[in-house]
Formats: structure tokens, C-alpha cells, sequence
């Protein structure tokens, strides 16, 4: 059977209760009836060869590009940038599909006898990886290759010698990235596209870049005027990106870039119900639920986190392109909106989302509440085309247990931002003008960047930041379930169940509002008419 | 008349220690302290004068007692059994009028000793060098002297060095902070707090919150951070004038990120410049020590007792631990120059511009001293700050010499 | 007051929202059961077990069969359909307890789809104990003849019974062109007739106990579909081919032989008489035991007797 679209259900008296993350855990809840229940599309058949097809696509570029081969020639300077562990979410079963396209690249770079190749991980601000997670993305046989000779690298935004002014874009933003990029007679970008906002030329322009440059477009003004960031043609964030990306070109930095998709297959099997229609559940998958749920209740916290950050997901490739960066873009966005647009008529008045133990920035450590602002009001608020699916003055419902939980390794700035920063005031404007540049050229957090396995000091400025957008426009957020300090201390309302929760948003958006759950993940876009 | 009189007795003494592992305040139930009915003490010579207490407060080192950790340091230079309660306001008995504060040191003047040390010379008399001699009996202040009575009681003697008049508009709950506001005065001018600098006040009980008060009036702290614990604390201290208020745990790092300082373990590369601890264990003395730079000053403004300390950053870092006890007069920057205020004076001042009568936040009667003491054992949990004795009320008592 | 709760979701089966179409039942019984597993190797082992130390005694002490001509079957290696009337539950254990090592454990049984697999439970019993797989009794399910004529390909035998059921007085119904012999002419494998005697007395359709008593098992010469050969055709002759066993069971082989080849042998599916007079010709159905003190006239439990007039 073909996979089916994704669809909006509204619910009747016969709907069973409905899925709802709940962080490390979910729970069957029943939603009021006559709500809307929006769920994403189901996982689009695979790739029959991933490797044939990146092969295809290195040989058959798009745009004005020469094929692969065509532009390897021994003597150059090629660099190979990856995306880093953000991506994609869970982190896939091995081998992962950048592993593929690296070695497939590395073959022909073998073949055209090219002998400086460096691999740089494209990690922004984000935090260097350990030696594990990157052997899980390159592969064992790319890392012993090269981590040896030290030419596998991650990259470091704060390295003074390692990055490079390319000049200002018309716009008047500063362009700095890798010096070895940028200096590179080839960089061949190897992308997984997870969500619309990834890709084109973001990649280098983001991934690539300093704080010096990042800042441009990762302030509160480019967020609140991008409707939504992960709508490319109508976010801020992206034109900036792409002016960087166009300027960077024009300085003579040849880019090829190869983006691949993933398919919605997020979960493995033992936890199949997670991705099922409720009532479509067999007994196998009721007898799953019930297992999993039952035995995570008695479960400590710490135990059940490892249990979830070990998911590994079956994400299948879907798609693979390769060329000139726009026109790869472009393709590779059309087959994300194969597998996750779901048409949904008209906004609501309240939004319900369980959030997951998972976003980008917590692999592997506890997602702490500031990430848990940015995961619902940053990324599943924005993952629609058109209008936000709840209308302006709305309110918004997460339900996460928001615990009072950071990991200092990866996120010592979160730490002091939300101790410090947010109990003055949590007003994204404010928070970026008293106290952005402190906390981005605090030379502890510097030093933890780069040496350690710590976020930037900034990062946690772009959390709340990626959340700009949705802090004006909602009337009301409200965390179910979360721990009620942190929750305040986020500026949000804390609610015991969501029953609860439905009768203080009453309060705001008017009494028997119109409400929308969005049954994510696996991760869905709605395009809002 | 009648008083809680603490006695020696090492039995009881004991039980308290073990009962108040239990909470501060706890070991009350078992500590040797009683109210009885006892004769009011005799004037013990000319210039001495009668008290008659309004309000008394139960401060930090009289819980420290009662629950029978204090040190063994003190054994010479106090008398037993006494009267405790060093901050008292109360009406001068003989005159049958004036309210007064009474400056709890008992220096050479009033101990007789002549002619006076070199301090109390110049009427620095927290650095006396005679507190165990003199025509009294030994005992640093009233409230640890046999002879002279204490607060906690409706009637005391003071000799007239020690009085300080009350204004008329002043409350008799503005006044009885007067002492623990002198403390904070000494410490705060003590401390060396430069200009610009940064600040951290650890503690946020009453003698935390004084201090972060008389820092925000009488020095010029650059950031002034605040560790407190409760809720209440918190408000107060950022009503008396601290930037940063945080949890205790998340001081260190509110400190590091003030200071861009990086780390090293736990001990921060850089720091403050002056932590004042106002707490007095073991654990926040080393606390202050890893937040604060490097030749910075870490002072001791709550009363430690045994400690056992880890003094290796003391020594690399080359740290001046310095401790402050009491008033007498001071200058900023010095102390014990003549001329220079009383530190009764500016507290009084202190009290008035932060309005630190609010907080005394339970009054007692003496009959209920259980309770009282445990309350304020449990102040900041309870939301209380200052706790005290309500002896307004009391009948008045006549005197052996009025009764012949 | 009720004691016990109904269970709700997801203890219980979730109800399906009204406002959504529903999706074609996705059948997992009858039919479209899906046997692969109980042709893994473990369960395999299991079944042979099963087979060999728990149902061929049993078999043997319930029914004490007597089996001739398996001897018609040596030279056969291959898989092979094996087809025989039915009369009673006791049929299928005691041909599969009869059937040379070779095939007896490499043999699937076709099951009517309706009755052994109409849910999970008893699909899962049957597929198990007995390796069945589910086809339909009264018409040709491309499909699931498909499956079969995989299964044999790959070697397995098969054991059905071509009347499509067990008989409900005694005679035999008609044979069904569209099982075994549909089969075989879509595989080319051969059929081997089997005749299965004295089974109704020892459990009957409809009955409940058990009755021990002694059984005849009489296995005929394999038939090869010819090339083209037509399905009906080679159904007539399988029956023709039971009816000689039978025929051969009840007299000897040589008349049987001879009223063969004269085309006089009586028919499987009885004399066409009214019902009383199809039972009577049947004779006593009844276990010997009971029979002990009767007329002494031995096993008439044929109706050829009847005819044969002695």
C-alpha cells in the first residue's frame, strides 16, 4: 500500500484518545470533541540504492554545475563539510547517510588522485562532537582515514586563525567562515535536510560561519519578520543566508552541495505505535503502548533518558541531489514537502503539542527548559507555510515535564541564562540588547566551546530567540505537566493536565475555543489556508 | 523579676547539641535555659544604670548557644549563669523615661579598668583587650555577663557608655535593629569595598540582609550579588539593594559569569573582590573562597565556630580572611580613629534609610521563649527574618532597694 | 454495581473515528492466514514430535489400522497430493500417521479456511499441529491455490480431502474438481487415492466420544496429470480410483479389479434412495463392542456387500 497522506482528523464521540508525547514518555489522552488532530504524512517508500542514487546524483548535477568527477583534479584543495549531530532527530540507524555520500565522494576524489582533503564538521556554534557520534556520522572507515592525520575537523568559530573575512554582502552583514573553506578550491557540503529550514545556503553561511557573522541573521528582528523561518520565501533568516551564500560565490568559493531527505520512518519497531493512527493500533501495538508506558512509570528518569537518547531511527533516504546549491535546494524542499505538508483549513485557537524528549541541541544530554521553549515554540510552532496554525492572541498548550534539569557539559551557558537572564526578564528584545554580547564573548563559554563538548554562550540566546516569532504572536502559553519553577521562570503558565490547561486558555482566547492538536513527531509541516 | 537564665550544666548542653541536629532552635527543649523569677541585678557601680527592656532579638549567636555548638573559645570570656539578649531596646528605669539602645560591648569603661586599653582609648571598644577583667564579671557583652543581666529579661543593668537615646519618632522595632545594623555597619565599612567593585553577600538572614544594606548606603559596590536561600530572603534582599539575587548553588556561577572569569574545578580563576559570608559554616567559608579573585578579601561577618577548612587556596591565592565582630567607631576604609563616628550613630541612620524595621517580622512574650526560639531557628523557612522578645507588656518589677 | 470494568483504549481495541473512512479490513484469518512461520525449521521439529511420539500412538491405539498398498508408493519420491474421503476427525491423524517418514513430515494439510482458520487462535493451533493451510471449500481461490502450488513446488506434500468436509450419513459426497485435482494438474505432481474405512465409527461427524475400533487404510496407485489433462477429468478418475480402493477393502483385489475394469464399481456416494434406505444399506455403524452378540455377520459396513450377495 502506497504511504498515505497526512490528514486532519476532527474528533467524534468514537475517537479513541490520542498519543501525546509527553518528554521521556507519552501518554493516551482524550481530546475535546470537535477538535482537530493534524497528522503527519506516513513514511514515503525508500530509496531501493541510497548509493546507486548518490552516485546518480554526483554524476548528474543540477544547475550550472559540472558532474563531480569533472571538478576534481589532483593538486586542489578540497574540503568536505558535513552537517553535525543536530541532524537528523533521532540520529539514524548506521550507516548514516552522510557516511554513504562522504565515501562516495572520497572515491571519486581518490580516483582524481586528490590528496588535500580535509573533512571539517559544520557545527556553527553548536558543540564539538565526541569521537563516538562522529565515527556514527562519517563511519569507522572514513574516521580512521582521516581523524588520525588530523584531518577530520569540527569546526571552531571562535579559532582566530581559523577563520576568514570575506567582506560585507550589500546588505552590510559580515561574511566570516572556516579559513579552510573558504580558501578551499572545492567544498563539497554533505546536508541532510530534516526540516524546510535546512539546506541551501545555510549550510555554508550557518554552518560555516562565526558568531561575528551568525549574528546577522540570528537576532529577535529576523525572527519576528520571518513567517515562518521554515518557510525559505518568506523568512528573513533565509534571505540574509542567502545573501551571505550568493556573496561567498562571488568570493570565489566554489560550493557543491549535496543534500539528501529523509523519509517519516522515525521510530524503530518495538516502538511502531508511536507513528500509527490510534485507532488503526493492533493488539500488538496497544500491547506495546501499555509495556512501554507501564514499565517508564517505574523507570528512574536518568535510566529512561538513556533508554530514549539509544533510539537509533530506521529514516530511510528518499532523495538525493547534487549540483549548484539553489538548485539542489529547490529540489531537495519539494521532496520535504512530499513527505511532511499536510493541508489544514483555517487557524484555531488553541494549539496542543506534546513535545518529545528530543530536539536538535540535546543528543545525547537532557533537553533543559530552555530547549524545551525553542523545541515548541521555535521549531514545531514554525513548521507551517502560510499562517501559524493557531491565530494571533491564541494560546499554545505544550506538555513536557520541563524539568529543572541542564546538562553543564553541553549547555553551561543555558545554565546562566536561565539562572540569571531570565528572571529579569524574558522579552527577546531586551534579553539581545542587556545581555547577548556578554554572554557570546564570555571567555569561559569560549573556552568550554572549544575545547570541551559545550554549546556556545550565545546558543542559548538563539533558543529563545527561534521562539520570537511565536511570543508575539501567541496570547497564552501553557506547559502541562512541567515543573511549575521552571515553567514560570520561562514566562509560560504551568497546568497539572491538560484539562486544565483547555480552561486557562479559556481565559484567554474566549470561552469554547476552536482547538488543534499537532501529532508530532514524526514531523509534519501544515501548510494553513 | 523575671528572666531565662542560661546555666552551666553540661548535661543539658550536650542534649541540645544532639537535638538540634534536628534544626537550629531545636536544641531549645533540652539547653539549660529556664525562666525564673530572680532578683534584678545590682548596680554594679557608679555610672551604671538601670534598663528596663521593651523588645529583645534573638540573634544568630544566641541560637548558637542554645543549641550547644558554641565554642569552647568563649568559656573565659563569658560568666554563668547569664541573662542572654545583646540587642535590646528598652526605657531607662531610674529617670522613669527615655527610651534607649544599649551598645552590648562591655569595654573598659564600663568594666572600670583604668586606665582603658589602647582601643577603648578611642572608644573603639569591639577591640577591647579587657573583656574578661575589671570590676564585672567576665563576659564579652550584656547578654553573656553574670553580672549585668540581659535582654531577655524585664530588667537589666547598662552602664551609661553603653546607652544610646532613641529618637521620638523612631519605633521601638526600628530600634531593637540597631545592633544587628551596627554589626553590618562595621562590616561593610571593614570590608574595603572600593569603587566599581564586585560584591557577593552569602547568607540573607538579618545580619545578611543588614550588611547588603549598609554596603548599598555606605560603600559603592560596582555589582552587588546576594546568595539567599527562601523565597522572602530573596525579596528582601533585592528591596535592600542587591543586583543579583540568586540560589545559594547558582552563586558561583552568577559570580563567574560577573566576573568573566573562567574555572578551574569548582574554584573560579577569578572572583569578586569581597565576599562578605554572613552564614559562618564550614562550607560557605570555602565557598566564599573559590569565588573570590585572587588577593581579593573574604570576610567573616556571621560567627563561625569550629571549622574545618581546606586553606590551600587561602595560602595560593593569597586571600586576607578577616572576620568582623562589633562597632565601636569607624571611618571608612579605618578604624578607631578619634573623631570618627560611632557606629551606633550610623546605624541608626542605616536603619532609618532602609528601613530595616521590617525586619522584625514575630514577637514573643518570655513565657512562650520555646516557640520564639524556634522560630527564629526556622526564620528564613518560615519567611521570618528577625525574631524577638515582646516585653512591653510585662509587669513592672520593683527593685530589691524599692521593696526595703 | 459491576465489579469489573469493561476495559477501555488502549486496554481494549480502539473504536475507529466516525470521520474517517474507514481502511479495507485488512484480513489476517481464513484465507489470507499467513502459515509461514509453521514451516520454519523449529516448528517443524516441534510438529514432527508432536506428530511422531504423541499422535501415532495415540492412532494407533485408537483406530488399529490396517494398511495396505503403500507398497504402490515406494517408488515415489517426490511430493506427492495424497487424496482421501473423509468421514471422521480421525482421518487426517491416521493418514498422516500412515505415510512414509519421507512424507510425513514434509506433508501441509489443506483445511477448510471457514472452520480451522476463522480466528488467530485456532489458525495458529492448526498451522502448528498439523502444518494446515487455509483453503476454501467450495471454490477455487486463485490465491490461495497459488500459495499451494508454491509450497508444493518446493517440495512439501499435501494431504486434502476432495469432498471438501466430512460426510454427514456415510456415503461419500461428490469429489471436488477444484482441490486436489486442480492442483495437480497446475502443478503436475501426482495424486495419490487414498481409502480411509471405519473412521465414522470411531468418531462420526457430530459425535462426541470417541469409540475405539479398527480401521482400514488401503492406499492406491499415484495418478499423473497428463499433459492438458482437464481437472474434472482427472477428479472423475480419482474418485473412480477411491471407489476401487474402496471396493478393493470391502471384497478382495482381484473382483475389485475385475468390476473395475467392467466399470461396475459401486459408487462412493451411495445407492440413490431415500435417506432411510442410504443409512440401512450403510449397515451398523456402531463400534464392534457394541455389536458383540448380533448377528455374527461380521464387518457390513459397505453396501457392496449388500450387492454382492453371498
Amino acid at each position: 500500500m502506497s504511504p498515505r497522506p497526512g490528514f486532519v482528523l476532527e474528533v467524534d464521540r468514537s475517537t479513541p484518545a490520542t498519543l501525546i508525547w509527553h518528554g521521556e514518555g507519552f501518554r493516551l489522552e482524550r481530546l475535546p470533541v470537535g477538535s482537530r488532530v493534524v497528522y503527519p504524512p506516513e513514511a514515503l517508500s525508500p530509496l531501493e540504492d541510497p548509493d546507486a542514487a548518490i552516485r546518480h546524483a554526483l554524476l548528474h548535477p543540477l544547475g550550472d554545475s559540472e558532474p563531480l568527477p569533472a571538478l576534481l583534479r589532483p593538486g586542489m584543495r578540497l574540503t568536505i563539510a558535513f552537517d553535525d549531530i543536530s541532524l537528523p532527530l533521532p540520529p539514524m540507524r548506521s550507516p548514516d547517510v552522510r557516511q554513504r555520500v562522504i565515501e562516495a565522494v572520497l572515491d571519486m576524489a581518490a580516483t582524481a588522485g586528490v590528496d588535500d582533503v580535509v573533512l571539517v564538521a559544520a557545527l556553527a556554534l553548536h558543540r564539538r562532537m565526541t569521537e563516538d557520534e562522529l565515527r556514527h556520522i562519517v563511519g569507522d572507515r572514513v574516521y580512521d582515514a582521516f581523524a588520525p592525520h588530523g584531518l577530520l575537523t569540527q569546526h571552531d568559530a571562535e579559532d582566530p586563525d581559523g577563520m576568514l573575512h570575506l567582506g560585507l554582502t550589500d546588505a552590510g552583514e559580515d561574511v566570516e567562515i572556516n579559513r579552510r573553506a573558504a580558501t578551499s578550491d572545492l567544498v563539497v557540503y554533505v546536508n541532510i535536510d530534516l526540516v524546510p529550514m535546512d539546506g541551501g545556503h545555510k549550510s555554508v553561511a550557518t554552518g560555516l560561519a562565526s558568531y561575528r557573522s551568525l549574528r546577522h541573521h540570528h537576532n529577535v528582528r529576523t525572527m519576528q519578520h520571518s513567517r515562518s523561518f521554515m518557510d525559505q520565501h518568506r523568512s528573513e533568516l533565509h534571505s540574509s543566508n542567502w545573501r551571505m551564500g550568493r556573496h561567498i560565490a562571488a568570493s570565489g568559493v566554489k560550493v557543491f552541495q549535496i543534500e539528501t531527505t529523509l523519509n517519516n520512518d522515525t521510530f524503530p519497531d518495538q516502538f511502531r505505535f508511536l507513528q500509527r493512527r490510534e485507532w488503526e493500533w493492533s493488539v500488538r501495538d496497544r500491547a506495546g503502548f501499555l509495556a512501554v508506558s507501564k514499565s517508564l512509570e517505574r523507570t528512574p528518569e536518568r535510566l529512561a533518558r538513556s533508554i530514549f537518547q539509544s533510539i537509533r531511527a530506521p529514516h530511510a533516504v528518499t532523495s538525493v541531489q547534487a549540483g549548484e546549491v539553489e538548485a539542489v535546494h529547490t529540489r531537495a524542499a519539494e521532496h520535504l514537502h512530499t513527505q511532511q505538508s499536510v493541508e489544514v483549513a483555517g487557524q484555531t485557537d488553541v494549539l496542543t503539542m506534546g513535545l518529545p524528549y528530543l530536539c536538535p541541541y540535546n543528543v545525547n544530554s537532557v533537553m533543559n527548559p530552555v530547549l524545551v521553549m525553542c523545541l515548541g515554540l521555535g521549531y514545531l510552532f514554525n513548521m507551517y507555510r502560510g499562517k501559524p496554525l493557531v491565530r494571533p492572541g491564541g494560546a499554545l498548550i505544550m506538555s513536557h515535564p520541563t524539568p529543572w534539569a541542564f546538562d553543564p557539559v553541553h549547555h553551561p551557558s543555558y545554565i546562566d541564562f536561565f539562572e540569571q537572564v531570565l528572571p529579569e526578564t524574558t522579552d527577546p528584545l531586551e534579553i539581545e540588547a542587556k545581555y547577548e554580547e556578554a554572554f557570546a564573548t564570555d571567555p569561559w563559554y569560549v573556552h568550554l566551546y572549544r575545547t570541551g563538548h559545550a554549546y556556545h554562550g550565545v546558543h542559548p540566546f538563539y533558543m529563545w530567540y527561534w521562539g520570537a516569532h511565536a511570543l508575539q504572536h501567541l496570547g497564552a502559553v501553557i506547559v502541562v505537566g512541567g515543573d511549575r519553577r521552571a515553567v514560570r521562570r520561562l514566562g509560560f503558565k504551568p497546568a497539572s493536565g491538560l484539562g486544565d490547561a483547555l480552561e486557562m486558555a479559556e481565559d484567554v482566547v474566549g470561552a469554547d475555543p476552536s482547538i488543534t492538536h499537532l501529532h508530532a513527531p514524526p514531523l509534519l509541516m501544515a501548510n494553513v489556508s | 523579676m523575671k528572666a531565662l537564665v542560661f546555666e552551666r550544666s553540661l548535661p543539658r548542653y550536650a542534649a541540645a547539641r544532639v537535638v538540634s541536629s534536628l534544626g537550629s532552635g531545636r536544641g531549645v527543649s533540652v539547653a539549660p535555659l529556664r525562666l525564673t523569677d530572680l532578683d534584678p541585678p545590682t548596680l554594679p557601680g557608679p555610672g551604671w544604670r538601670r534598663v528596663r527592656p521593651r523588645l529583645a532579638g534573638i540573634c544568630g549567636s544566641d541560637l548558637t548557644t542554645l543549641d550547644g555548638r558554641s565554642s569552647r573559645y568563649f568559656e573565659p570570656i563569658v560568666s554563668m549563669p547569664f541573662v542572654p539578649g545583646h540587642e535590646v531596646v528598652g526605657d531607662i528605669d531610674d529617670d522613669g523615661g527615655g527610651r534607649v539602645v544599649i551598645e552590648p560591648v562591655l569595654g573598659c569603661l564600663a568594666r572600670g579598668v583604668e586606665p582603658p586599653c589602647p582601643a577603648c582609648a578611642v572608644g573603639d571598644t569591639g577591640g577591647c583587650e579587657r573583656v574578661a577583667f575589671g570590676h564585672i564579671k567576665a563576659g564579652l557583652q550584656t547578654g553573656y555577663c553574670a553580672d549585668t543581666g540581659g535582654g531577655w529579661s524585664d530588667g537589666l543593668v547598662a552602664h551609661a557608655s553603653q546607652l544610646h537615646p532613641v529618637p521620638d519618632g523612631l519605633s521601638d522595632e526600628a530600634a531593637v535593629m540597631v545592633e544587628p545594623a551596627a554589626c553590618a555597619v562595621h562590616a561593610a565599612l571593614a570590608a574595603g569595598v572600593t569603587e566599581g567593585s564586585n560584591v557577593v553577600v552569602l547568607g540573607a538572614g538579618t545580619l545578611g540582609l543588614c550588611t547588603i544594606a549598609a554596603l548599598r548606603q555606605l560603600a559603592l559596590p560596582g555589582t552587588l550579588v546576594a546568595g539567599a536561600k527562601h523565597p522572602a530572603q530573596r525579596r528582601l534582599a533585592s528591596a535592600l539593594g542587591a543586583d543579583l539575587v540568586v540560589d545559594p548553588p547558582e552563586v558561583p556561577r552568577a559570580v563567574r559569569r560577573l566576573t568573566r572569569s573562567l574555572a578551574a574545578g569548582a574554584q573560579l580563576t577569578g572572583g569578586a573582590d569581597v565576599v562578605l559570608d554572613c552564614v559562618g559554616s564550614a562550607d560557605s567559608i570555602e565557598d566564599a573562597m573559590s569565588i573570590v579573585r585572587p588577593r581579593g578579601r573574604v570576610m567573616l561577618v556571621g560567627m563561625p565556630g569550629t571549622a574545618r577548612l581546606d586553606l590551600t587556596p587561602l595560602w595560593h591565592r593569597e586571600i586576607s580572611l578577616t572576620g568582623a565582630y562589633a562597632y565601636g567607631r569607624e571611618t571608612a576604609g579605618g578604624n578607631g580613629r578619634p573623631g570618627a563616628p560611632r557606629t551606633f550613630e550610623l546605624a541608626f541612620e542605616l536603619v532609618v534609610q532602609a528601613g530595616l524595621e521590617r525586619l522584625v517580622s514575630a514577637r514573643y512574650p518570655l513565657d512562650r521563649f520555646h516557640e520564639a526560639v524556634e522560630h527564629a531557628g526556622a526564620a528564613g523557612r518560615r519567611g521570618a527574618t528577625k525574631v524577638v522578645f515582646d516585653l512591653r507588656d510585662q509587669p513592672r518589677w520593683r527593685t530589691a532597694e524599692t521593696a526595703r | 454495581m459491576r465489579l469489573v470494568r469493561r476495559p477501555s483504549f488502549p486496554w481494549a481495541a480502539p473504536t475507529w473515528p466516525d470521520g474517517v473512512e474507514l481502511a479495507p479490513l485488512e484480513r489476517s484469518v481464513g484465507v489470507d492466514y499467513d502459515t509461514a512461520w509453521s514451516r520454519r525449521y523449529g516448528v517443524r521439529v516441534a510438529r514432527a514430535a508432536l506428530l511422531d511420539w504423541v499422535a501415532r500412538p495415540v492412532v494407533r491405539a485408537l483406530a488399529s489400522p490396517r494398511v495396505d498398498g503403500l507398497d504402490r508408493i515406494e517408488h515415489l519420491d517426490g511430493p506427492a497430493i495424497f487424496a482421501a474421503n473423509h468421514a471422521s476427525h480421525v482421518d487426517l491423524p491416521l493418514v498422516l500417521s500412515i505415510l512414509p517418514p519421507r512424507f510425513r513430515h514434509r506433508t501441509l494439510v489443506g483445511a477448510g479456511a471457514d472452520y480451522f482458520f476463522d480466528t488467530r487462535w485456532k489458525g495458529a493451533l492448526w498451522s502448528f499441529a498439523i502444518a494446515a493451510i487455509p483453503i476454501e471449500r467450495q471454490r477455487v481461490n486463485r490465491r490461495s491455490a497459488e500459495e499451494a502450488g508454491h509450497l508444493l513446488s518446493q517440495g512439501w506434500s499435501m494431504v486434502i480431502f476432495p469432498e471438501g468436509g466430512r460426510t454427514p450419513d456415510g456415503w461419500a459426497r461428490p469429489f471436488h474438481p477444484g482441490s486436489a485435482a486442480y492442483l495437480a494438474t497446475r502443478s503436475g505432481l501426482p495424486v495419490v487415492p487414498i481409502y480411509l474405512g471405519g473412521t465414522r465409527r470411531i468418531l462420526a461427524r457430530g459425535s462426541r466420544t470417541l469409540r475405539p475400533g479398527s480401521t482400514r487404510v488401503c492406499v492406491g496407485r499415484p495418478l499423473w496429470p497428463h499433459e492438458h489433462e482437464n481437472a474434472r477429468r482427472l477428479s472423475t478418475s480419482l474418485e473412480a480410483a477411491v471407489a476401487a480402493l474402496a471396493d478393493e477393502t470391502a471384497t478382495d483385489w482381484w473382483s475389485a479389479r475385475r468390476r473395475s475394469a467392467a466399470g461396475r464399481t459401486p459408487g462412493l456416494g451411495g445407492p440413490p434412495v431415500g435417506a432411510w434406505r442410504r443409512s440401512w444399506a450403510l449397515g451398523d455403524d456402531r463400534p464392534e463392542r457394541h455389536r458383540r452378540g448380533s448377528n455374527g455377520k461380521g464387518s457390513r459396513d459397505r453396501w457392496p456387500l449388500a450387492h454382492r450377495g453371498r
